[in-house]
């Protein structure tokens, strides 16, 4: 029900610039984080020793003990801003899908996956955080124990793609939508975005098998 | 001999009483050089009379034919046939009102458009018919041109997500035509001004940047461009208000 008629004017306010500006800050923070973080974490491919020895960094200097929680916060907040544009009513996601699918569109499919990944990531990531966070330190013989028990092999080869989809489809996202990405450029750019993808999803997986078969 | 085409056409009049929206199909023997504009109107003249749908140029000019042709939103004037595939399903523009079949309204939209963005030189001149016109560089009198060049047919509305989610988001035609006075220097409108209008989610804030607009405009307008331009335009004066109290 609404009403016509209304002696109510809104009046301009900045509140939903700043928060379309918080929405792409904290996501490119946590772009920029995603990938150090997987390539620090990969870097147990090269020799478990020289993992350690980063995390035994991050943990003296208190990165690890005062940074986690920060990340952990930024990417709470990330969900509450970027969710501002999700249905979350059936009658939304109908809406959507049928639109997805009625126009055969790779970009607002992107968007579908970007949306179903937010979701994933938010619980799975979480669990993540919190499973780590609460067992520090951080060693390469805890990651592999935990990996080669199998349960978390299966639960990472799920939140891997998951997260190396949001990540490279939102760095292309910001890109346009800030208007960094011309539409001369846009090709390339999806395609440094599929790279990228296809990157951090290999190393990934080379790192998950390493954990498998460490000693 | 052409293709047999298969046309599936959305049928639904509003005005009859009783009548269901339902798909139905027309067959059409391909001639050369066919459009969409050509074959509605065979299926019209020889099939079915009570066919509804917009047509008046016929030269992309217009805009009033544009329909979702296979799940896409376009001007049937501008498509021909022998791009498509030999089943050909028609649908009306979502987002605007349904007139009949495969018509609809996009006048009331785009004059609740025109009324939201203000779409007219704001100046405190006073008209002078018997001076002579302000002179304008020529890289502006383009630029300008390039985003006048809309012809509201409304495909970008019908093919954006968040128009489809939220009925009070604005659009890229909307933002098109701020971009056009923002660029023109007659208009007095301060980037201030601007925000009010556009600086929020019904305007440049609500884009979730999936680019349909751009990718389905039938002129070929630089609605990406336009787009991020006016959100980085307006971040960058949101951010100003905000040190400058």
């Amino acid at each position: 029900m609404s009403v016509d008629a209304t002696l109510h004017v809104v009046r301009p306010s900045k509140r939903d610039a700043v928060l379309d500006w918080m929405q792409m800050l904290t996501g490119a923070g946590l772009i920029l984080f995603m990938w150090c973080h997987m390539l620090l974490v990969s870097s147990v491919i090269i020799s478990p020793k020289v993992m350690n020895a980063i995390a035994y960094f991050f943990e003296v200097t208190y990165m690890a003990q005062v940074g986690g929680p920060v990340i952990f916060l930024a990417f709470l907040l990330h969900f509450v801003l970027a969710a501002r544009k999700i249905p979350f009513r059936a009658e939304g996601q109908d809406t959507i899908w049928k639109h997805a699918k009625m126009m055969h569109h790779k970009d607002t499919w992107l968007w579908v996956v970007q949306a179903v990944t937010a979701m994933i990531i938010l619980i799975m990531g979480a669990i993540h955080m919190w499973v780590v966070l609460t067992d520090l330190p951080i060693t390469a013989a805890k990651s592999a124990a935990r990996i080669q028990g199998g349960f978390w092999f299966v639960f990472y080869l799920i939140l891997l793609p998951c997260v190396e989809l949001h990540v490279s489809i939102g760095f292309y996202r910001i890109g346009i939508k800030w208007g960094f990405i011309k539409s001369e450029g846009r090709a390339a750019f999806k395609k440094l975005e599929g790279l990228l993808f296809t990157i951090f999803m290999v190393i990934g997986i080379i790192t998950l098998i390493r954990f498998m078969f460490l000693a | 001999m052409g293709r047999e085409l298969q046309f599936e056409i959305f049928r639904y009049n509003p005005q009859k009483e009783g009548d269901q929206p339902r798909m139905q199909t027309f067959r059409l023997e391909e001639t050369q050089n066919m459009t969409l504009f050509i074959a509605l109107n065979r299926i019209r003249e020889e099939q079915d009379p009570s066919l509804i749908f917009d047509f008046c140029c016929r030269a992309g000019i217009c805009g009033a034919c544009a329909m979702v042709i296979n799940g896409r939103p376009g001007l049937a004037c501008q498509t021909k046939t022998k791009d498509q595939p030999s089943k050909i399903v028609l649908h009306p523009l979502p987002v605007f009102k349904l007139i009949g079949d495969l018509a609809v309204d996009t006048g009331v939209w785009f004059r609740e458009m025109y009324e939201k963005t203000e779409s007219w030189v704001h100046t405190s001149k006073t008209f002078d018919p018997t001076k002579e016109e302000e002179r304008m560089n020529n890289d502006v009198a383009e630029q300008i041109y390039e985003l006048e060049r809309c012809i509201e047919c409304g495909c970008c509305v019908s093919a954006c997500g968040t128009a489809r989610l939220r009925e009070d988001f604005m659009g890229a035609a909307a933002l098109n035509r701020i971009a056009r006075f923002v660029v023109d220097p007659r208009d007095e409108r301060t980037d201030k001004q601007y925000f009010e209008i556009i600086g929020n989610d019904n305007g440049v804030f609500g884009c979730m940047g999936l680019l349909a607009c751009e990718d389905v405009c039938p002129k070929g307008l630089p609605l990406q461009n336009q787009l991020g331009f006016l959100r980085r335009k307006m971040g960058i004066t949101a951010i100003k208000e905000i040190f400058r109290k």
